[in-house]
């Protein structure tokens, strides 16, 4: 039990240090081309373009 | 088609199970200890109850008014990200909650990283807001990118505050049926997401879709933890033996006494109207026990 969680915690610790270094290379590219680089944890869909423009982006 | 009713089935799920697990809260009495999710999932589920009705209206349908629409879209922009911003800042706040009560038994090593912990957040939440900004720059772009950052910063606090609590859970008293190790593990699983949603809006920009059904699926499951931990019992904190060579033991002691305030010795002349007469007479009836003469000089 021990051994698994702690491998399941070191995995998603792991995961996310990966996550971060290509989030953080690929930041100049993402400003262009993405209208947001993050939302929430939810099932709500993402609002991401401006709301003076609603459609500018879809 | 099908991939739209499938988020529409998650969204409510995830207003029911907000709803769920804070009614485990309130009925195991835990809104001392955990008044910080608390507010992370009462604000969770008010924003969902107020986004779900207005995502309807902001979809452009045949027969009403393109105003209705747009106006509906504003509201739904600024509730989604302010409620962001607010559950970033709660979940720091359940993170520092989590790390306090995991550290309760150890008063010293606990104020030193609590210390440590709020240095840690003010700096990466000022880094945060600036690193957001940029010229040419609306308030709308602006609220998105800082909610952003201070999520991402979040993120990885929640994580180191993970890997610390599995591995100092046993030695700290606690067990993997502890709420401190649901609470993180389901905290951290959300930071997980969010860092791995980061880089995949980086390549991917345009699979929004594909990862709101990732999102709703790990919602769901967070909550669905958060509720099962808080509606079983919890397993009562062993009784903590350290040896007294203990390296813990001895980095409590002396986090226990920084910031006491100092003692004070006079070491200049001091004369006898200072001292109380009752001093003064001990010390006189002190003198004069003695067996041997006190030196009149240092060449006596």
């Amino acid at each position: 039990m021990k051994i698994i969680v702690r491998s399941l915690v070191i995995a998603l610790a792991v995961t996310g240090a990966i996550a971060t270094s290509y989030a953080n290379a690929s930041s100049s590219k993402t400003t262009a081309t993405a209208p947001v680089s993050l939302s929430k944890t939810s099932a709500m869909p993402v609002p991401g373009c401006p709301p003076s423009d609603p459609g500018s982006c879809q | 088609m099908l991939t739209s009713q499938f988020l529409n089935s998650l969204a409510y799920f995830e207003v029911l199970f907000c709803l769920a697990a804070l009614c485990a809260i309130t009925l195991k009495k835990q809104w001392p200890e955990y008044w910080s999710l608390g507010g992370f999932l009462a604000t969770r589920f008010l924003s969902d109850l107020i986004l779900i009705p207005l995502y309807h209206l902001s979809v452009p349908v045949p027969g009403q008014s393109p105003a209705i629409a747009h106006r509906a879209y504003v509201a739904y922009f600024y509730i989604y990200w302010i409620s962001y911003a607010i559950e970033s800042v709660l979940a720091l706040i359940v993170v520092y909650s989590v790390f306090r009560l995991a550290m309760a038994p150890l008063k010293g090593l606990q104020q030193l990283g609590m210390l440590v912990f709020r240095w840690a957040a003010s700096i990466s939440v000022v880094v945060a807001l600036g690193s957001a900004f940029a010229p040419d720059m609306t308030r709308a772009k602006y609220l998105v990118a800082a909610i952003s950052q201070l999520q991402r910063t979040q993120s990885i606090l929640t994580l180191c505050l993970l890997v610390f609590v599995c591995f100092a859970i046993l030695p700290m008293g606690l067990n993997y049926g502890s709420r401190i190790f649901g609470v993180s593990l389901g905290l951290g699983i959300m930071a997980t997401t969010d860092l791995v949603q980061s880089a995949w809006l980086a390549f991917l920009p345009h699979f929004h879709s594909a990862y709101s059904l990732v999102n709703g699926v790990v919602i769901c499951v967070v909550l669905a933890t958060w509720t099962a931990y808080f509606a079983l019992p919890e397993p009562k904190r062993r009784m903590i033996v350290l040896p007294t060579t203990s390296p813990f033991l001895r980095w409590n002691q002396i986090s226990q006494i920084l910031g006491d305030n100092p003692g004070f010795v006079a070491v200049g002349g001091m004369p006898p109207e200072l001292l109380a007469p009752a001093e003064l007479e001990v010390m006189q009836r002190a003198s004069r026990k003695m067996v041997v003469p006190f030196p009149r000089s240092m060449s006596a």
